[in-house]
């Protein structure tokens, strides 16, 4: 069976796609399919890093793209988990040293030698965007519970819908269950009817993204953290399993059982 | 005495939060609009003033009772134009010196 192509995208920066594919890459892997991450942020390459694979580059995307090696050679095998490779962006070059059916190519052949091929967008909506997406058969928007990034998530959907791709999903990251309850933050059916695509997970806030970060490890294979937890989860929704959604509910301090209780007394 | 200030505050942090999140889906549902049909500020700007133009033909309206804006009351998707009606002033007759006698 040929593999997928998942791009994963955002529109708004710093929401969380980097982190997203290098952990979702890394579950799927432990699932025993053969799983490739594709940086494509060419001249602010982050992927590496985030797997702590940066030591490891000798060819990148664009030494393929421009005829320096074959494929194969860019691509890093992870030495913890061998289902897990990387093929990380150029670091001294820009978006425009890549087109888009240049990437179309590149795509098909990673379909041929991946069971899953997650391709890390940059952020925005130009050329970058546009390479990262064109040989996409699924397509995870990234976004966070912020006006900011659910109106460029917006965009991107329609961006999306207009290019004809038509398997589109969501990923709510870095949901903080405490300011939700307080009415501060948006909740996820509000954020599901505005977005009106179908979730595919919600990932809570969690320190241990950045402490594994530290250390270019994955929360997803090392920690037991929620968010690992999500991560998992979603890897498995991707391979077609159902999974039921965690539950996000924080307990509650004594003070904030307290100050609920003089609310509802007023 | 710093734990009681700490305790102290997060209590009124608890009390005093709460509307923000409603706020935030409301103004997104508007910015949306906007963004979705391609209405730029400019774009609704020039539809009213040709509002204002068309309806001085007809009636006693100035740019100010004009207004044009997504109505999202009424539903996400609409635009709604309001235009206020300015009736002529009714004079109460000055009855100079007039005694009821």
């Amino acid at each position: 069976m040929a593999g997928q192509v998942i791009t994963v995208t955002s529109g708004k920066g710093g929401v969380g796609k980097t982190t997203f594919s290098a952990n979702v890459s890394a579950a799927l892997a432990e699932l025993g399919k053969k799983t490739v991450a594709v940086d494509t942020d060419v001249g602010l390459r982050n992927l590496d890093i985030v797997m702590g694979l940066e030591n490891r580059i000798v060819f990148d995307l664009v030494d393929v793209v421009e005829g320096r090696c074959r494929l194969q050679k860019a691509v890093i095998r992870d030495k913890r988990l061998d289902t897990l490779h990387l093929i990380p962006a150029a670091q001294t070059r820009d978006k425009s040293a890549i087109s888009p059916d240049a990437m179309e190519k590149i795509c098909a052949e990673l379909r041929h030698m991946f069971d899953y091929t997650i391709i890390d967008s940059p952020a925005g909506i130009e050329r970058g965007f546009q390479n990262a997406i064109i040989g996409a058969d699924e397509i995870i928007i990234i976004t966070t519970p912020h006006v900011s990034a659910i109106r460029d998530a917006d965009r991107v959907i329609g961006l999306l819908e207009a290019a004809d791709k038509q398997k589109i999903r969501l990923v709510i990251n870095r949901l903080e269950p405490e300011l939700v309850r307080r009415g501060d933050m948006l909740d996820i059916p509000d954020m599901l009817d505005i977005l009106a695509i179908d979730p595919l997970g919600i990932i809570p806030d969690d320190a241990t993204i950045v402490t594994s970060s530290n250390r270019g490890e994955l929360v997803s294979l090392t920690a037991t953290s929620r968010a690992g937890q999500a991560y998992k989860n979603i890897a498995r929704r991707i391979t077609g399993e159902e999974v039921p959604f965690m539950s996000l509910e924080s307990p509650r301090t004594l003070i904030q059982w307290l100050a609920a209780l003089l609310k509802r007394n007023k | 005495m710093k734990f009681i200030t700490k305790i102290l505050g997060q209590f009124q942090q608890q009390i005093a939060a709460g509307d923000s999140a409603p706020l935030a889906k409301e103004r997104l549902k508007v910015a949306l609009t906007y963004d979705r049909n391609g209405l730029e500020q400019g774009t609704v700007e020039n539809l009213r003033s040709e509002l204002v133009r068309l309806m001085a033909q007809h009636l006693d309206v100035s740019a100010d009772d004009v207004h044009v804006d997504i109505d999202s009351t009424t539903g996400p998707n609409k635009l709604v134009a309001s235009i206020a009606l300015r009736p002529p002033r009714r004079q109460r007759a000055a009855v100079a010196g007039s005694k009821l006698s």
